[in-house]
């Protein structure tokens, strides 16, 4: 009953109206998330929109600085000061018994608010890049795991603990039982990332937020992670929203992409899509700059030209156009390209496509 | 851990050794003994003093022999809990340090602990509401209460008692209290009387370590895990109490062992000014007129209570993290 100011309950009728409430956990509508610093606003995200299917794996990718992190911390209500969320909103679509589509607005809740927290770790959980510094030094992982329990499920200590070490279990960690014992710095990279997926996945989430979860691990520690990942996704029937900035890892585990440039989305697509038919220039010269097996040894790889632009520049029109190939003069360097849906439902915020303007850009 | 503070204790005693024989002769370094100032306070009551007379105080205060000679008849009485005679008192320096030791570590046992308390939660406030108003009050607070000497603040808190509220400081207990047998009255007028010492004492100490407190504390939440406490739901006042202050403590607790001697000599010269029965003025005088097996005494002792603080320190750090293990 905490949730009525936010709660919006829809019947079957609106239900149809809205096709895309449907299929999706969550949508991130025109979200601004701002950073007021000593050297001036940064526009960490500017108007990003894009929708997190239900039961998939949603990659999002971009050059460090994009706010790929941000969005995530957006979502869950995280952004801490000097970052602000300014504008846009988060909608959480919950399906309860009989198929009953609820939606909350997380942006509308408080940061602090006890709905916020009971979503965070419970409904939406996050894991994150760094597995050395996620994990609390002084508590032993059976305590932090425990903690979740504790917190969403009301359960008492030692049965917080059989639940941790059951989870430790299913997500591979070997001798669980003493693990949960010990401390973060007795295990190695992968087996904190391990206990970090456990934690996180601890409550059943209905959607789990990895950001760049094995940038930090070797190759064959990725790979085990990865795996893990995606067979616990279909088996919880859970949504993931795969932070990275590997391709080779969304081609891996994603079924939709989101391409994102400097605080705003470029693209949606599902994968294949993004891989064999990318429409955004931006997307294509990722593709490009990317080495591909058999090609010859002496050929150069493609970078893009010039980097990501300080996001405390204010540039006109298309954010992209000073680096793009496609740019078109008094076109992408006057008005924001508005988003285009194409007719097999991708997205994507291009002049090539259409000349829909965006409002407020 | 146990055989870790076994042997801890093995140190300990060794150091002690080495304080005992530095202690002893630095207090013998300044040139004359306490005979010279006996002598002179004679002659400058009118009395004439003959070299037989002279020689038979030195045979009675031994002051003959050589120095090591000396250093081993003090401390052979150690283990009898014999620490010598006081010249200046005519008494055994057991008789006359015991309460002033006790109160001297009392005074400076309260303010540690209410001054970290204090400290930790200006700390956390000033870190957790970092550049509102109330963050820029407590700073300019702690730049003041850092840069004030304490026997400055005692002076001012002794006229300003004393004038203004007609108290009576430099005294532990009130007039009728001071022979009366131990009871609860008792002990609160102590109580209010030394809260006054304490406070003198505390204010730098708090200032400083509320300083540090903030800057750990401003540190831990920038971490990963304090994030990750979050995106687990919980409660943010937890987050910062349970997830951020223990690993922001740590470098506190590290520094617990250096705080200590610190306040022990700012206890001597706060009670010289506040003129207070702890060890601070006994000392003092001691050293003045070279009462040397009183003042060598106190210094073992301020010794042994460092050490002890040390390790007391180091235990509470392994516990506070388990990162730290001794063997």
């Amino acid at each position: 009953m905490t949730d009525q100011v936010s709660v919006q309950e829809t019947d079957a009728g609106q239900q149809v109206e809205q096709p895309s409430a449907q299929g999706n956990i969550v949508e991130v509508r025109d979200l601004h998330t701002y950073f007021y610093t000593d050297l001036g606003v940064a526009r960490a995200l500017n108007g990003v929109t894009y929708n997190i299917p239900r039961e998939k794996v949603l990659g999002i990718v971009g050059e460090s600085g994009c706010g790929k992190s941000v969005t995530a911390l957006s979502i869950m209500n995280l952004v801490q000061p000097p970052g602000k969320i300014v504008s846009g909103e988060v909608v959480l679509h919950r399906v309860g018994a009989k198929g009953a589509n609820t939606e909350v607005v997380l942006t509308d809740l408080g940061r602090h608010s006890t709905q916020m927290r009971r979503i965070r770790g419970n409904e939406i959980a996050m894991i994150f890049q760094e597995p050395m510094t996620s994990l609390n030094p002084v508590y032993t992982i059976g305590d932090q795991i425990s903690e979740a329990f504790i917190l969403h499920q009301g359960v008492n200590k030692d049965e917080a603990r059989r639940r941790s070490i059951l989870i430790l279990d299913r997500v591979g960690m070997p001798y669980a039982d003493t693990v949960v014992d010990q401390y973060p710095h007795q295990l190695s990279g992968g087996m904190r990332q391990r206990a970090m997926i456990a934690l996180g996945l601890s409550c059943a989430p209905s959607l789990l937020i990895a950001d760049e979860p094995t940038t930090a691990l070797d190759v064959t520690t990725e790979a085990q992670i990865l795996d893990v990942m995606r067979g616990l996704q279909s088996d919880i029937g859970m949504s993931i929203m795969f932070i990275t900035h590997d391709l080779g890892v969304i081609a891996q585990m994603a079924d939709e992409v989101v391409v994102m440039y400097l605080g705003r989305v470029a693209e949606q697509a599902p994968v294949d899509s993004i891989f064999y038919d990318p429409l955004h220039p931006y997307t294509r010269a990722l593709l490009r700059s990317i080495p591909h097996v058999g090609e010859g040894t002496k050929e150069r790889l493609k970078p893009i030209r010039g980097v990501v632009p300080n996001p405390y520049s204010n540039i006109s029109g298309c954010p992209f156009h000073p680096r793009c190939d496609e740019f078109m003069p008094d076109v992408c360097d006057v008005n924001v390209p508005g988003i285009t849906m194409t007719e097999d439902g991708r997205a994507v915020r291009c002049f090539l496509y259409s000349d829909r303007v965006e409002k407020n850009g | 851990m146990a055989s870790y503070i076994v042997r801890r204790l093995g140190y300990m005693l060794i150091t002690l050794v080495f304080v005992t024989v530095v202690g002893f002769f630095i207090i013998e370094l300044p040139p004359g003994s306490y005979l010279e100032f006996h002598i002179q306070s004679l002659r400058q009551q009118g009395g004439d003093v003959t070299p037989d007379q002279i020689a038979a105080l030195e045979r009675r205060y031994g002051l003959g022999d050589p120095v090591h000679v000396r250093f081993y008849k003090w401390i052979s009485g150690f283990p009898r809990g014999d620490f010598g005679q006081s010249f200046q008192h005519q008494r055994p320096v057991g008789e006359l340090i015991w309460s002033r030791l006790g109160y001297t570590l009392l005074i400076s046992v309260l303010t540690l602990i209410i001054s970290w308390g204090i400290a930790i939660v200006v700390g956390v406030y000033s870190a957790t509401h970092r550049y509102t108003i109330p963050d820029y009050l407590i700073t300019v607070l702690q730049f003041i209460g850092l840069a004030i000497p304490n026997f400055l603040l005692a002076l001012v808190m002794m006229i300003v008692l004393q004038q203004t509220f007609g108290m009576r400081v430099g005294v532990l207990y009130s007039r009728e209290f001071r022979d009366a047998p131990f009871s609860i009255a008792k002990l609160l007028d102590l109580a209010s009387n030394l809260w006054v010492p304490i406070v003198i004492l505390g204010v730098a100490g708090t200032a400083w370590t509320s300083r540090v407190m903030r800057a750990n504390l401003l540190d831990v939440l920038n971490m990963q895990y304090v994030q990750t406490a979050r995106a687990k739901g919980v409660y943010e006042p937890k987050v910062i109490w349970k997830h951020a202050v223990r690993n922001a403590l740590h470098p506190l607790v590290m520094t617990l062992g250096l705080a200590l001697p610190g306040i022990i000599s700012g206890e001597v010269i706060v009670s010289t000014v506040l003129n207070l029965p702890t060890s601070g003025p006994l000392f003092f005088q001691a050293l003045i007129q070279q009462d040397m097996y009183l003042a060598g005494t106190f210094l073992v002792f301020f010794a042994v209570a460092l050490l002890i603080g040390n390790l007391l320190a180091d235990i509470m750090l392994a516990w506070l993290d388990p990162r730290i293990t001794y063997r």
